[in-house]
C-alpha cells in the first residue's frame, strides 16, 4: 500500500474526485452578459439571440 | 516585330541586348518598358499566338500532397500566357503583407509597399483599372476591402499590334527556351527548341525568366542541374517555398443591414483582418468574400437557426418582413505560411518531348492556416454580431474539424514563390531587384519572386513588380 493511500481513505479519495467536476462548474460560473459571442452549431451569435 | 518560328526570327537581323522568356503579364510588361527605353529586346515564347493541345501537354505534371489542379489545367502555355484565361480580378498586395510577421517564419520582403507604389498608375492603365479605394475598418477586427473585377486584359491580344509595329521588341513565338547555360557569374545562352527539335543557342546581354509561377522553378532547376550549378549558384531555395491561394466555402452569413459595406455589381463583397488582429490572434491574412444568394437561400438558414437561437430567428423574421438583405455564401481564400517543404522538384521520371523533366509539385496546407480560416470567420462573425449587421454559420466540416472538401474551388491557380526575393541566400533566389544572388545578368519576372503570398490575386502586384523591373533594368543597361 502506498503511502498515499495509507494516509487518505479510499471513500475521501473517491469524494474527491466526485467533487470536482462541481468545483470546476463553480469556478466557471455561467457568462450572464447577454452580449457575449457564443457560438452553438457552427452559429456566432450574442448570448441573448438563445433566450 | 512578331515571328511566327524562330526560322523566321532568324532569317532578319535583330541583335538582343535583352531575352525575356514567356509572354505573359510579366514578360510583356518588361518588354513594352525596355522596348519604350530604346533597348533591343527579344521575346521568346513556347507557344504560339492560339491555344494547342500539343504545346499545353508540355506543362503536365504530378502533385504529390493534398489535392489540386492539374498542372496543365492551371495555366496556359501560348502568347498572354496564363491571362489567356484569369478572371481579371485585381488588387495589390497590403502594406503589410511586405512585413515580417513575428509569429509566421519566413515572413517580410526585402523591399516595403512604397517601393511599387509608384507604378501602380502604370499598372491601373495596364490592366484598365479605375482608381484603388483605401479599405474601409467595419470593426477593429475586420476591414472592407476593394476587389476590382477588371476587364481581364488578354496581354496577347491587346498588345499584339504595339509589339508587331515596335521595332525594339522582337517576339518570337513558338519557341521554347529549354535550358539556360551558365558559368556561374553570368547566363551565357539560351538553348532553343523550335518545330519539334533542337534549334541551337541565343545569346544577349541580359536574360529574364517570366514563364510562370511553376515554370521559373523547373527552367532554373533543369538549367542549374545541366550546368552544375552555374546558373542558380546559391540553389538552396531554388523550387521551394511554394504558395497558393487555398479557397474552400468556410460557412454562410444572414445579413441583415449592409450600411457598412455594399456588394458589387455580381453581389460580393470582400473582407480581410486588420493588422492587429492577425497579430493578436497570430494567424495569416486572408480575404472572405461574402457572395449575396438569391432569397429562397435564406429559408433553410433561418430554420436551422430557429432550432439553435429562437430570439435571434425572430429578429431575423422581423428584419425579413423590413428590410433583410438577404442570406450569403462566405468563401474564404487566405495566405499559406511560407514553408520550405512546400516545393516544385524535376520529375526523375517523366520527361516532356523536349527531353525536359517535368514538375513534380509538393505542397500540403499547414495547421497554422487551418487556424486561419477558422479564426477568420469567427472574428467575421463576431464583428457582424457585435455591429448588428447579421449572423455567421461556420461549416459543419470545418467546426467540427473535418477534412477540407475535395469538391471545391480548392485554390486560386495563383503560383507563387519558388525563386522568392530576400536577403538571405539559403532562403531566396532573387534579391530585391529580381537579380538572381551572385549572377550578374540573370533576372526572374512573376509571381514565382514573392516570398509571401498575401490574401489577394496576384496579377497586379505581378505587374508592378514588372514595371519596377523594366524600370531599374533600363537604368543598368542605359548606365
Ligand atoms: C483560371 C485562372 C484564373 C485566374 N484569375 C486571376 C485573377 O482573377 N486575378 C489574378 O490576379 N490572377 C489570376 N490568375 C493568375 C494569372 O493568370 C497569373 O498570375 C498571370 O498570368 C501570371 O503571369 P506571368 O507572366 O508571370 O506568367 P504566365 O501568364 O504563366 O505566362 C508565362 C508565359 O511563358 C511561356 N513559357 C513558359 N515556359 C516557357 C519557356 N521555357 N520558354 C519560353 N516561353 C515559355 C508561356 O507559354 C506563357 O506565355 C488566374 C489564373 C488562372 C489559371
Amino acid at each position: 500500500m502506498s503511502f498515499f493511500t495509507k494516509k487518505i481513505s479510499r471513500r475521501t479519495i473517491m469524494q474527491a474526485l466526485i467533487a470536482l467536476p462541481a468545483l470546476s462548474l463553480f469556478r466557471k460560473l455561467p457568462d450572464t452578459d447577454p452580449d457575449a459571442i457564443v457560438e452553438v452549431n457552427g452559429w456566432i451569435l450574442k448570448r441573448s439571440d438563445l433566450t | 516585330m512578331i515571328f511566327d518560328s524562330y526560322e523566321a526570327f532568324r532569317a532578319v537581323n535583330f541583335t538582343a541586348k535583352v531575352c525575356i522568356l514567356g509572354s505573359g503579364p510579366a514578360g510583356t510588361t518588361i518588354a513594352r518598358k525596355l522596348g519604350a527605353a530604346g533597348i533591343p529586346v527579344v521575346v521568346l515564347e513556347a507557344g504560339s499566338r492560339e491555344f494547342s493541345d500539343d504545346s499545353q501537354d508540355f506543362y503536365r505534371g504530378v502533385t504529390v500532397g493534398d489535392p489540386y489542379f492539374d498542372l496543365d489545367i492551371t495555366r496556359l502555355r501560348f502568347m498572354g500566357g496564363s491571362s489567356n484565361h484569369w478572371a481579371g480580378w485585381c488588387r495589390v498586395l497590403d502594406s503589410q503583407d511586405f512585413e515580417a510577421k513575428a509569429w509566421a517564419p519566413d515572413t517580410g520582403w526585402p523591399l516595403g509597399c512604397a517601393d511599387i507604389e509608384p507604378y501602380l498608375p502604370e499598372v491601373q492603365d495596364i490592366l484598365e483599372l479605375p482608381d484603388f479605394r483605401p479599405d474601409v475598418p467595419i470593426s477593429d477586427d475586420i476591414r472592407w476591402v476593394q476587389l476590382i473585377k477588371s476587364p481581364a486584359v488578354r496581354f496577347g491580344e491587346k498588345f499584339a499590334d504595339e509589339l508587331d509595329r515596335s521595332r525594339n521588341v522582337a517576339v518570337v513565338l513558338s519557341t521554347y527556351a529549354t535550358e539556360l547555360t551558365g558559368d556561374g557569374k553570368r547566363v551565357i545562352a539560351a538553348k532553343l527548341w523550335s518545330n519539334g527539335q533542337d534549334a541551337g543557342f541565343f545569346t544577349a546581354d541580359y536574360f529574364i525568366v517570366c514563364t510562370g509561377g511553376l515554370e521559373n522553378s523547373r527552367l532554373l532547376l533543369w538549367s542549374n542541374q545541366r550546368s552544375n550549378g552555374g546558373v542558380v549558384p546559391k540553389a538552396t531555395a531554388l523550387g521551394r517555398y511554394w504558395m497558393e491561394h487555398p479557397t474552400f466555402e468556410g460557412g454562410n452569413a444572414i445579413l441583415a443591414d449592409y450600411s457598412a459595406f455594399e456588394v458589387d455589381a455580381t453581389n460580393e463583397a470582400f473582407f480581410s483582418p486588420t493588422p492587429a488582429a492577425m497579430e493578436r490572434l497570430e494567424i495569416m491574412n486572408f480575404g472572405i468574400r461574402l457572395i449575396q444568394t438569391p432569397y429562397p437561400g435564406i429559408k433553410s438558414l433561418i430554420a436551422d437557426l430557429a432550432c439553435t437561437a429562437p430570439e435571434m430567428a425572430e429578429w431575423v423574421s422581423y428584419q425579413l418582413s423590413q428590410n433583410l438583405r438577404c442570406a450569403a455564401q462566405l468563401y474564404v481564400a487566405w495566405e499559406q505560411a511560407p514553408l520550405a517543404s512546400n516545393q516544385i522538384r524535376l520529375s526523375k521520371t517523366d520527361v516532356d518531348p523536349a527531353g525536359v523533366p517535368r514538375i513534380e509539385l509538393h505542397w500540403k496546407k499547414s495547421e497554422l492556416e487551418r487556424r486561419t480560416l477558422l479564426e477568420g470567420l469567427r472574428l467575421f462573425g463576431t464583428t457582424l454580431v457585435r455591429k448588428d449587421l447579421g449572423r455567421v454559420r461556420i461549416a459543419d466540416w470545418l467546426a467540427n474539424g473535418g477534412d477540407y472538401p475535395t469538391n471545391e474551388e480548392l485554390a486560386g491557380h495563383h503560383h507563387m514563390g519558388g525563386t522568392r526575393m530576400g536577403t538571405d541566400v539559403t532562403k531566396s533566389v532573387v534579391d530585391a531587384n529580381s537579380k538572381v544572388h551572385g549572377m550578374d545578368n540573370l533576372y526572374v519576372g512573376g509571381s514565382s519572386v514573392f516570398c509571401t503570398s498575401g490574401e489577394c490575386n496576384p496579377t497586379t502586384t505581378i505587374v508592378a513588380l514588372a514595371c519596377r523591373l523594366g524600370d531599374h533594368l533600363s537604368k543598368v543597361i542605359g548606365a
